[in-house]
Order: C-alpha cells, then sequence, then structure tokens
C-alpha cells in the first residue's frame, strides 16, 4: 500500500534534516503505528506521504504510484485527521460533515450515523465553537473517514479523548481494518499501540530504529521469565523464575501447592520500556 | 458541481462570520452620505464609493476570511481534500465579486442617479473585485495575524489607490491606465458618464487578462506558501 525507499528530507527554512534514509512498508489492510519522541519525524513523515511537502529524494510508492505521479484525485482515496481539530466553528456539527463531503465524488456514509457512532448525534446542530475539545476531535475524526478512503492517516486520534471515546475510536479504527483498509497512525500513547497496531515502528532522530509486530517486539525485548506474587503465613512474597523448564521447577511447583497466590506474569517488555530503552528518552 | 459547493460553502461562511452584516450596515451608511450630496458631487462621489467597495473593502474583506480559515484550521482540511486550488481560489473571487455586484448595484439603484450603464457597471465591479480578492489573497499567504496582514496591506493600497489621482487627467496621464486599479475605475467611472465603445472593450480585455495573470500567480503563491509547509 505505502512503500517508502531510502527517503530523506530536509526542511528548507531551517536546513533541518527531517527524514535520514528512511526504509519501510505498509500492507494493506493493516494497522501501522509510527511512535517516537517529540520531533522524532513522525509528522513530517506523514505529510511527506500525504503529499504537503515536496523535495524529498528517495522513493514513496502508495497506491501503486510514486507519490509525485499522483494529483488531487489522491485524496478521493485517502483520509487525514489532523492532530489538531480544524472545524467551521461557526457551522452545526452536521453541516461540517456535509460541506466537506460536497468535495468529493461518492460513497459518502450517512452523517447521522457517523455522528452517532461518535456520541455526536443529539449535538448534531450545535455549532462546533461550544464544542469541547474531545467533541471536536471526534467530529475531526468521523469526518476523515465519511468519504470512505482506502488509506487513513491519523495524528494522535486519542489524544484528549476520555476511555469510553478513546475506546469508540479504537473500535472504528479496528472496524477499518476488518473492513480491508489500512490505516497510518502515530502516538505518545503505548497502550493504543499496542491495542490496534498490526506492527509498529519506533522512529528516532529521523530513522527508523526498529521495526515489528508490538507482540514479538515485548517478547524480544524482555526476559523468559516469569513472576510470582504470593501470601504465605500472613506475610507477601514475590519470586522470579525462569520460564523453561516450569513444570519441573521444584521450588515453583511448590509454591503453587502450598502458598496462595496472588500473581503470575510473565516478564516480557512493555512498549514503554522498549521506547524508553530504543530512544534514550522517557515518554513524553 | 465540487467548484458550485466550493462557492456554495463560501458564501455561507462569509454569511455565519457576519461579512454579509457588515457589507449591508455599509452600503446603508454610504447610501445615507450620498442622499445628502448634490446632484453635481453626486456624479463623482457614487462611483468612487462604489468602485471602493470591491476594491479597499474586497482587499480588507478577503484578508479577514482566509486568516479566519486558517485560525480554524480549515485551510489544512480543504488542501487534505479533492478540492483544487484554482477552484479554492475562484470560489473565493465569485463569492466576494457576487456581494460586490449586490452591494454597487443597490448603491447605484438607491441613489436615483440618472444614466447608468449597467452592463458596464456589472463587468467592472466583477473585474476590480477579481483583482482585489486575488492580491488579498497573495498578501496574506505569508501572514499569521490580522494585524501583520493590515500592515502588509497598506503599502499595496496605496500602489493601487494614489494613481488612481491621475485620472483627474493631465498631459499624458492616461499612461497610468497600465496601473489595473486605474484602468478599472476608468471603466467604472464610464458605467456612470458614458464611454467610448472601443475604451471599454479595450479596458475589459485588458482588466480581464490582469485578473488572469493574477489568478496564475496567485496559484503559485498559494502552493508554496500555504499549501507546502517546508
Ligand atoms: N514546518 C517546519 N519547518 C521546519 N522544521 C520543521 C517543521 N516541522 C517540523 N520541523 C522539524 O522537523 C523535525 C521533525 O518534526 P515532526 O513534526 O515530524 O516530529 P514528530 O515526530 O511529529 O513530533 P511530535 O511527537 O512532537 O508530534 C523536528 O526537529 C522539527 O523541529
Ligand atoms: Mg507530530
Amino acid at each position: 500500500m505505502v512503500q517508502v525507499i531510502n527517503l530523506n528530507f530536509t526542511y528548507k527554512k531551517t536546513r533541518k534534516k527531517a527524514i535520514h534514509e528512511m526504509d519501510f512498508n505498509i500492507h494493506e489492510g493493516e494497522v501501522f503505528g509510527f511512535l517516537g519522541p517529540n520531533g522524532a519525524g513522525k509528522t513530517t513523515t506523514q505529510r511527506l506521504i500525504i503529499g504537503l511537502l515536496r523535495n524529498y529524494t528517495g522513493q514513496i510508492e502508495v497506491m501503486g504510484k510514486e507519490r509525485k505521479k499522483w494529483g488531487k484525485e489522491f485524496y478521493e482515496q485517502i483520509g487525514v485527521a489532523f492532530d489538531f481539530p480544524n472545524l467551521y466553528l461557526k457551522l452545526t456539527a452536521k453541516e461540517n460533515l456535509q460541506l466537506i463531503s460536497a468535495y468529493y465524488k461518492d460513497r459518502i456514509e450517512n452523517p447521522d450515523k457517523l455522528l452517532d457512532r461518535v456520541g455526536l448525534l443529539p449535538d448534531k446542530d450545535v455549532r462546533a465553537e461550544s464544542f469541547s475539545k474531545g467533541m471536536k476531535m471526534r467530529l475531526n475524526f468521523i469526518r476523515s473517514i465519511m468519504h470512505q478512503p482506502r488509506l487513513m492517516f491519523f495524528d494522535e486520534p486519542t489524544a484528549g479523548l476520555d476511555p469510553v471515546n478513546a475506546h469508540i475510536i479504537k473500535d472504528i479504527i479496528l472496524e477499518q481494518k476488518s473492513a480491508g483498509k489500512t490505516v497510518f497512525l502515530t502516538t505518545h500513547n503505548m497502550t493504543v499501540a499496542e491495542q490496534l497496531c498490526d506492527r509498529v515502528a519506533f522512529i528516532v532522530d529521523g530513522q527508523i530504529v526498529v521495526t515489528g509486530s508490538p507482540k514479538d517486539l515485548m517478547i524480544e525485548h524482555g526476559k523468559r521469565r516469569i513472576k510470582v506474587e504470593y501470601k504465605q503465613n500472613g506475610n507477601l512474597f514475590e519470586k522470579e523464575f525462569e520460564m523453561d523448564h516450569l513444570a519441573e521447577n521444584k521450588q515453583f511447583t511448590d509454591i503453587l501447592k502450598n502458598t496462595d497466590i496472588r500473581t503470575i506474569h510473565s516478564c516480557e517488555a512493555t512498549l514503554e520500556d522498549i521506547f524508553i530503552k530504543l530512544t534514550g528518552r522517557n515518554l513524553l | 458541481m465540487r467548484f458550485l459547493h466550493a462557492i456554495w460553502a463560501d458564501i455561507r461562511f462569509q454569511m455565519k462570520q457576519g461579512f454579509y452584516l457588515v457589507y449591508v450596515l455599509i452600503t446603508i451608511m454610504y447610501l445615507i452620505i450620498l442622499s445628502f450630496l448634490p446632484e453635481d458631487v453626486l456624479s463623482v462621489a457614487l462611483p468612487l464609493v462604489v468602485f471602493s467597495d470591491p476594491s479597499v473593502l474586497g482587499l480588507f474583506f478577503i484578508g479577514g476570511i482566509i486568516m479566519l480559515e486558517k485560525v480554524q484550521g480549515v485551510l489544512s482540511v480543504l488542501v487534505v481534500s479533492p478540492l483544487r486550488t484554482i477552484e479554492y481560489l475562484l470560489s473565493k473571487v465569485v463569492s466576494l465579486a457576487l456581494v460586490s455586484v449586490l452591494a454597487a448595484f443597490a448603491i447605484t439603484g438607491f441613489s436615483q442617479y440618472e444614466s447608468v450603464n449597467w452592463l458596464i457597471l456589472f463587468l467592472s465591479t466583477v473585474l476590480t473585485s477579481g483583482i482585489f480578492t486575488l492580491c488579498g489573497i497573495m498578501i496574506n499567504a505569508g501572514c499569521q495575524t490580522v494585524n501583520q496582514y493590515m500592515i502588509k496591506t497598506i503599502p499595496y493600497m496605496l500602489l493601487f489607490v494614489l494613481p488612481c489621482v491621475t485620472l483627474i487627467g493631465f498631459p499624458y496621464s492616461w499612461v497610468f491606465t497600465i496601473v489595473p486599479s486605474v484602468a478599472a475605475l476608468r471603466l467604472m467611472l464610464g458605467a456612470y458618464t458614458g464611454i467610448n465603445f472601443y475604451e471599454a472593450i479595450a479596458l475589459i480585455v485588458y482588466l480581464t487578462g490582469v485578473n488572469y495573470l493574477f489568478l496564475r500567480w496567485t496559484i503559485r503563491v498559494f502552493e508554496n506558501e500555504i499549501i507546502y509547509q517546508e
């Protein structure tokens, strides 16, 4: 769906080399996540693929054609939700959808249905200026998918949303995926990345340092150990064991038999651990 | 279709943001002032007032409109939609020309001036409006705030308005007709005081050409400054 080969990009004004020899693929029908510290080049990469930055070197092939060769018809097939809400403030929620949808050829989804999906149906006739940030973000989000694009770009889609609404957005993204759509998202939220992404790429200083499925990365960067928390004679204990040959581990089986188990965890790394390890920075 | 939707969207945007209300108030104010003027002053004041509408006022209006679109972030949404740059720009031109024509006709109609050439009035208003709208978009492209726009607009305004003084007439003053605003005002005056047929045609052709060049130029400026933020 998207194939990036040896991509380099420098901002003209600041002469800042934002992207450095980047290579990656996004397959059709997958959710691909970009993770990395502030200023790593996530938004820049998305903007390059979307076509908002020119003068790159290397190749960006999108939907079978070099990005430079696409015209404006490209936008019929992609959906973009920026990380800041951008709405006609004096128009109502529904009018906001209708106004932009008029610029697309066809396949527009029913606006009421979409509004209902993100809990905005009761506010459909309310002007966007009186919306909270979370309401604006949700409206912004459905506007980016109403023309049923094949490829979607979401920059921090759950930022500023409460857990219930974040859940709704995550569900919609997974629905899009099961409908065969491709999603490219950036996020600082490791839980979101783990829940949604088939593959993630960690990007640092304009370069991809690691790519893989969240699960594989977590196992690879973790320890093959388990951690048991148990209660014995009223006291709380914690002990770690090698994962291999657990059943033959006498000490472990004794604990299982004779104590009151509180928790058992495998010690794979969290995406947060990997992030800190790879970037040498804390989560921002 | 997309283009018509864009025009309709612009009209709605301008209406909801209160631009039409401002226009109506200004038009009424003009009418009141004009009604106090004696006939001979009116024949000069009326064209000037009507001219100031698509030009000076238009310049500030387009600045305000684009600034609002920038601040609300909708410009970046349009950029990633199938709407073409030329459609976006022309729809601004058409929607503002429409208001200007309505205002020009209203002011002229209510001021009971005799012998108006309505066709020339229409064409001169549209052509003037186009030039100033496109200029406003170009000036606005590099601006981040309304104040910046105001300050940047003033020199352009002087550049356009000052040469209009040459219409008073002195030897070789016709040379200044090369300045688009002078040509536009000359055509507009013709709508009220009569104009030679060939002169009118020449001015219309010239102003249409200027509009076309400005449009091509604005597309380039707009794409370089607004679409590609590199
Ligand atoms: N318009 C611009 N002009 C010049 N330099 C820019 C511009 N936008 C970004 N940069 C620079 O390019 C680098 C990458 O920025 P980018 O916005 O892609 O980071 P990001 O990974 O999206 O960060 P964040 O997590 O903060 O969104 C940064 O060093 C930034 O300063
Ligand atoms: Mg970013």
